[in-house]
């Protein structure tokens, strides 16, 4: 149960991170984020990589938490509300927005490690 | 070339969209409620919220159940009985009235035949613990309401309804991938969404709620017309059947174990097996899966037949597997759908991707949510359409002229189904709980309020399609769904207080919802005030001094 929650956290962090991500490698949304003129500049191709990274394991995340069959659906749908969640941050709250990314990214990530630890633990 | 296409592609976007976007708004918007069916028919039935939620043992559920039966139509010629499951604490029986002669047969089942000519079905639900009909709750469609109304519409027979139903699916999937081709900035706008710019803001609003949501889009537009196939092509089995029984014969062999079997009486009166053994060898068959539904042919009768389903678990497939065994012996007679052949379960698995039984509540919310951003997108599909449609009478309005007649109608129409839809909506929930209840045909009841208030808005709508009259009818809706909880509250024993705390968790999830549309709403509201204040205020400026050549405002209206 804790670690099914655990991935479904990472699910959905994994993928609001990724889009996050994504967005700010384009010049638009970096100047909705960090003013007019602003461009991602050489970290454009690293938050390319990262963001579809952060969608991949969100994938994976989910294909381990629901299954082979279940899990596409569920990436699906954690990926519709990320991404409208995105959307949503980006007009709402574009002051904050890098913050609330990375928040979600560090998330992601400590999820991810805890769940290994975790998976570690049990196979030993 | 390239460009020609794209536009004749927007034109056939535009049009697809606009001639069956109000029943699809309708049908989005029903069919997103229906994931929750379970969960709003029970939110409808405040008497069985404060049934006892501990868990049942199955087979004591449908001891229970039986011997309820045996009680009361020990001469019916065919028992359902759904076991109860998370989403519905109750045992609910479903039962056959016996064949004429009625009177005779009536008093001895106590089933009531004058009172459903249509269906002769009588249906109770029972606490699984103690076998008794629950005490007595109101008579509604539930949720079962909305789910039907998504493809069988109401007032009308139901074929023609789904006909005309698939007609608008298919229209709407020529409108997706059109839309596809039109939109020429699918990456590059994917997030993009700039507020306050008018008719930009509208085509924002529609291009995210379309592209974000699309798997979904696709996947619901296909697979609900996978779901009514049989009915819209039904010729492969026709002739490929011709010889050997029709569809019937088609159907038996394709779905084998199903409700369809017909079982013939024999007259020869043997009393039914014991139906525990029964779960108890399917339940061991299926991997320790459940049983979810049986159903017992010509019960008591030398010839009966009982039927197990397995219970909806984390399977895409809509298509559970059964098995039949002899009701006078209790011997197997066979299981079936246990390796489904690949096309069948092909279908069960676009099917079940449709009604999305298979989730658990997280994964239904999701569907949810995407089906909410259906319902923007066609509400912004239709929005922008009138929108763009004024600016050809910017001038004509500047003058003080009128609007032609086929705007004034799309803006009509726009206010009844995209305003009016969630006020008839919500007032379907106030009539379940304010109706006296043992007011005659109380489930009828029931919905003709919700379009008695759906006609009204409509009509009103159509007068006066004003700013004005938009506000009025999405700050009522917003009022009728915030206030659903108040209403429970006073008129069901587990108000938000105490369904958050001790559940049921349904009916806390219900409440929460419904405040969460309601907010929706008055947001929505909120903003058409806006709008309201900023053509007031170019008016003004207007009349004041001669306007410099203003763009066209899109702002009027919609």
């Amino acid at each position: 149960m804790t670690t099914d929650s655990l991935l479904l956290g990472l699910v959905f962090a994994a993928s609001l991170a990724g889009f996050c991500a994504l967005s700010l490698a384009m010049d638009r949304h970096s100047e909705d984020v960090f003013g007019r003129g602003s461009t991602p500049g050489p970290w454009r191709r690293w938050l390319q990589l990262g963001g579809t990274a952060l969608l991949c394991l969100s994938l994976g995340a989910s294909l381990q938490a629901a299954g082979s069959a279940i899990g596409w659906v569920l990436w699906l749908g954690a990926l519709t509300a990320a991404a409208l969640t995105t959307v949503g941050l980006l007009s709402a709250v574009p002051g904050r927005f890098h913050w609330i990314a990375s928040a979600a990214a560090v998330l992601a990530l400590g999820a991810a490690l805890l769940h290994l630890v975790l998976a570690a633990l049990a196979a030993s | 070339m390239k460009e020609g296409f794209r536009q004749s592609m927007a034109w056939l976007h535009t049009w697809s969209g606009l001639l069956v976007g109000w029943v699809l708004f309708m049908v989005f918007a029903a069919g997103t409620a229906s994931y929750f069916k379970d969960e709003i028919t029970f939110w409808m039935k405040p008497e069985l919220h404060a049934v006892a939620q501990n868990a049942v043992p199955p087979v004591k559920a449908v001891e229970s159940a039986v011997a309820y039966l045996q009680q009361r139509a020990a001469d019916s010629p065919r028992w359902f009985i759904n076991l109860p499951n998370e989403r519905q604490p109750s045992t609910d029986v479903l039962y056959l009235a016996p064949p004429a002669p009625a009177g005779a047969a009536a008093a001895v089942t106590g089933a009531k035949p004058g009172e459903k000519p249509r269906r002769r079905f009588d249906r109770a639900s029972l606490d699984p613990a103690t076998g008794e009909a629950v005490s007595a709750p109101r008579v509604t469609r539930g949720g079962e309401f909305f789910y039907r109304l998504h493809f069988d519409l109401h007032y009308m027979p139901a074929l023609w309804a789904r006909w005309i139903v698939g007609f608008c699916a298919m229209f709407m999937l020529v409108a997706i991938f059109s839309g596809i081709v039109t939109h020429k900035r699918i990456f590059k706008d994917f997030f993009t969404f700039r507020p306050k710019k008018g008719q930009r803001s509208w085509l924002d609003a529609h291009n995210v709620t379309a592209v974000l949501a699309l798997p979904y889009h696709l996947m619901i537009t296909y697979t609900g017309l996978v779901t009514l196939m049989f009915m819209y092509m039904p010729w492969g089995p026709q002739v490929a059947y011709k010889d050997r029984g029709g569809e019937q014969a088609f159907f038996s062999e394709a779905f084998p174990g199903g409700g369809r079997d017909q079982i013939k009486a024999s007259g020869n009166r043997v009393p039914l097996a014991p139906i525990a053994p029964m779960m108890a060898q399917a339940s061991a068959h299926w991997g320790g899966a459940a049983v979810g539904r049986v159903t017992v042919h010509q019960p008591n009768d030398a010839n009966a037949v009982v039927s197990l389903t397995r219970a909806e678990g984390p399977q895409l497939s809509y298509d559970q597997p059964s098995m039949q065994f002899n009701g006078a012996t209790g011997a197997l007679i066979g299981a079936f759908g246990d390796v489904p052949k690949p096309a069948a379960e092909t279908r069960g698995v676009l099917y079940g991707l449709h009604i999305g039984r298979f989730g658990d509540p997280l994964l239904r919310a999701l569907f949810f949510l995407s089906g909410l951003a259906g319902c923007l997108m066609v509400a912004t599909g239709l929005l922008m359409w009138a929108v763009k449609e004024r600016q050809k009478f910017a001038k004509t309005l500047k003058r003080g002229g009128r609007v032609s007649f086929g705007l004034r109608l799309v803006d009509g129409l726009n206010l009844g189904a995209i305003a009016g839809l969630p006020v008839a909506m919500a007032a379907f929930f106030w009539a379940n709980r304010l109706l006296p209840v043992d007011v005659a045909e109380r489930g009828e009841a029931e919905i003709r309020w919700f379009f008695i208030v759906w006609g009204a808005t409509a009509v009103l709508g159509l007068l006066r399609p004003t700013l004005r009259m938009w506000q009025a009818q999405l700050a009522l809706g917003a009022l009728l769904f915030a206030g659903l909880p108040v209403l429970n509250a006073f008129t069901g024993p587990a108000p938000l207080t105490v369904s958050l705390r001790t559940g049921p968790t349904s009916v806390a999830g219900f409440d929460l919802v419904v405040i969460a549309l309601g907010l929706g709403l008055a947001g929505a509201a909120w903003i058409v005030e806006r709008k309201r204040r900023k053509s007031i205020a170019k008016q003004a400026a207007a009349k004041t001094q001669p306007p410099p050549s203003t763009l066209a405002t899109s702002g009027q209206g919609s």
